[in-house]
């Protein structure tokens, strides 16, 4: 059995009175991607806090490539790369130089930070300041110095937050790659179809809890309800009609209306993981 | 991809960022270089000499004075040699630090001293006036003399004065800008001119050795304006270091850089030793470049001089810490700074008047630093000296230099 890159049980943490994360606990196998999602204020960033020693937790236990994070070992930190939400870049320093700093940071005397640079595509503005850099960009240099470790373990919190469809699909690309070469990564979001694409499993945080975790498959399986629409053509209009495929003699009646003369189109009705997540929770991603 | 860092080379990597960042902040340069030109620059142009000298105006000549109380004087007895001495009564004591300027006409004296009037003092001694208004030209080969307090005698003051009749009356006329104490000096200044001139003995003498000089007795050498500011400019330097490095603290806490940091190798202890190391070296280096070029080492101070600004850049840069750690904002920053830098820079002024020190300020964190560039700058003060000084101020720093980084290490672990 593989050992866990990362392995939590019990996991809690509270600003004050306010229990943000209630003994949580879950793993992460390498070259895994598990995706947190949940809305603002779900207890995704504290977990990262924890899991990174910025915070230490009120109580559980936690290991990172088996190191306790309770222990503040350099070893792990040597071995986990970390993209915060807020965009904490050097702006006075240009591209290269935030990364040579954090590379000397982990005591790489040869960084690879030109050919990081050019994975998120920002090579050739390696020498410019960071303050010229747009919001995308500087994104995409968060990312990029998660990476200049080559770490075992990435925590990603809000990857792709507020970032256009095209950088964020080259973000997610550049995170699959981290992932095919062997790191775990712990992402947090609360984009459905961000974490759909590109987690291998999906936990639903609530309020401080896990509410679910497994594959995007199975919780669609388990909790989504699977359903076919039929739409046929009805005199000068259409009409549509909804078959549950878990339902008695719903394949009986898709083959007939299949082989309508009437038929006009097919399309499935997979359920959406917000769905799932309104169903569980009782609430919607975005608040 | 796991290696062993080592926490020196963490620091030199904190380092090289600090400088980094420093170096590309325009505010920063800009208030650095304010510094290293400004003050120099203003210490070039501050007046190197000391005037020692008193400059008095009298009305009228003390000669015609004398001239006209001979006759009433030969009445009243006076031999030939009482007459002959009086002739050469000479109230100008010009090297005990009293200049007599006399004047023949009363108005003319008090137009000077109200400033209406400009007195020259041509090579030969001749008194030219000038009207400031209506001529242009300065008198040619002479000098600019300031008066700000004249006395006007009356005619008969002599012959009044030797027939001791009472209620003589003099004028004694002084700029607005006088010190009080200065214009009673002139009043007995005044009692005794008249006792000396009435070929009277004052009742009071002193003897060479009584009036003591305890320490140093800088008579004809006194400090120049220039040398008792040097002190003063150089901890305006450390003053304006402090606001840079604030501002440095400031920014890597509220763009969360230090976070950033914090989830790699490097340790909370690595970033304080840094910031602490990087404040105290510029500082301390800022602080020697404009000594150096104010001059102020010396073979016999300069050890002294080194350690207590040593002990200075270490209090400034913990109040940076704690400055730049507590404000939320720019404008958090800014109140926090205000708050520390006005008491802390009073004790320099009273490097302009040495002794005034109220006990107040004497408990200013700054004062024992300031105190003891003062004197190993101009007193020549030894370390024994500036023992009590110095320790006092350590304790200071130990205290100043443990509250900047008690209060950045807890702001970083709230992040």
């Amino acid at each position: 059995m593989t050992v866990p890159a990362i392995n939590v049980e019990g996991l809690r943490f509270s600003y004050g009175d306010l229990e943000a994360v209630k003994g949580i606990s879950f793993d992460v196998q390498p070259g895994e991607i598990l995706g947190f999602l949940g809305p603002n204020g779900a207890g995704k960033s504290t977990t990262i806090k924890m899991l990174t020693g910025q915070i230490t937790p009120k109580g559980g236990k936690a290991q990172v490539l088996g190191i306790d994070i309770s222990a503040d070992d350099a070893d792990l930190q040597a071995q986990i790369g970390v993209c915060f939400e807020e965009k904490n870049l050097y702006l006075n320093m240009s591209a290269k130089e935030n990364l040579d700093f954090y590379a000397s940071l982990f005591g790489i005397k040869e960084p690879e930070t030109m050919e990081i640079l050019r994975r998120v595509g920002l090579a050739e503005r390696a020498k410019d300041r960071v303050h010229t850099f747009s919001k995308g960009m500087r994104q995409r240099m968060m990312i990029s110095r998660a990476f200049v470790n080559k770490p075992k373990v990435l925590f990603l919190d809000e990857p792709t937050d507020g970032l256009d469809p095209v950088t964020s699909a080259s973000i997610r690309k550049t995170i699959r790659e981290e992932a095919d070469r062997g790191a775990a990564v712990l992402l947090t979001t609360h984009d459905m179809f961000e974490a759909d694409e590109l987690s291998d499993r999906i936990a639903f945080l609530n309020d401080g809890e896990i509410v679910a975790i497994d594959t995007a498959e199975n919780l669609k399986l388990k909790y989504g309800t699977r359903s076919v629409k039929v739409r046929l053509r009805d005199g000068a209009g259409v009409r549509e009609e909804h078959i549950e495929l878990a339902s008695d003699g719903s394949s009986a009646r898709l083959a007939e209306l299949a082989a309508s003369p009437d038929l006009l189109t097919i399309h499935t009705e997979e359920a959406t993981l917000e769905k799932i997540f309104i169903e569980l929770t009782g609430r919607g991603l975005a608040g | 991809m796991s290696r062993i860092v080592s926490r020196p080379a963490i620091i030199r990597a904190l380092l090289k960022k600090e400088l980094k960042a420093y170096s590309r902040d325009k505010v920063y340069l800009f208030l650095t270089l304010l510094v290293l030109i400004a003050i120099p620059l203003t210490y070039k142009f501050m007046p190197s000499k000391v005037n020692e000298t008193i400059t008095l105006a009298v009305s009228p000549s003390v000669s015609s004075m004398v001239e006209d109380a001979k006759d009433s004087l030969k009445a009243m007895g006076a031999t030939d040699a009482q007459l002959a001495e009086l002739d050469n009564a000479d109230l100008s004591q010009e090297q005990e630090g009293l200049l007599l300027i006399e004047f023949d006409n009363e108005e003319d004296m008090q137009s000077v001293v109200e400033g209406k009037l400009e007195a020259w003092r041509a090579e030969d001694g001749a008194l030219i006036l000038r009207d400031p208004e209506t001529d242009q030209d300065k008198p040619p080969n002479a000098e600019k003399l300031g008066l700000d307090i004249g006395i006007a005698f009356p005619k008969d003051f002599i012959s009044n004065v030797a027939a001791g009749k009472s209620g003589v009356a003099v004028t004694v006329y002084s700029d607005a800008n006088v010190p009080e104490e200065i214009q009673g000096a002139m009043t007995s200044f005044v009692r005794e001119a008249a006792y000396q001139l009435a070929g009277k003995q004052l009742p009071v003498t002193m003897a060479d050795d009584a009036s003591i000089v305890l320490g140093t007795d800088r008579a004809g050498d006194q400090v120049s304006l220039k040398d008792k500011l040097r002190p003063m400019l150089i901890f305006m330097v450390l003053l304006m270091e402090t606001f840079s490095m604030a501002s440095l603290v400031s920014t890597e806490v509220l763009q969360r850089t230090v976070t950033a940091v914090l989830v790699t190798p490097a340790k909370t202890s690595d970033f304080l030793i840094a910031k602490t190391i990087f404040g105290t070296a510029m500082s301390m280096g800022q602080g020697l470049f404009v000594l150096l070029l104010v001059g102020g080492l010396t073979a016999g101070n300069w050890s002294l001089v080194l350690a207590t600004l040593l002990m200075g850049s270490m209090m400034f840069t913990g109040i940076a810490l704690f400055v730049g750690s507590s404000g939320k904002d720019f404008m958090g920053q800014l109140f926090y700074s205000m708050l520390f830098m006005i008491p802390l820079l009073i004790p320099s002024f009273s490097v302009l008047f040495p002794g005034t020190a109220a006990s107040w300020v004497r408990v200013i964190p700054t004062y024992p630093i300031i105190d003891t560039l003062v004197g190993a700058f101009n007193y020549s003060m030894t370390w024994s000296d500036a023992a009590g000084s110095l320790a006092y101020a350590a304790v200071w720093v130990v205290a100043l230099f443990g509250a900047g980084l008690f209060t950045l290490k807890r702001k970083v672990k709230s992040l």
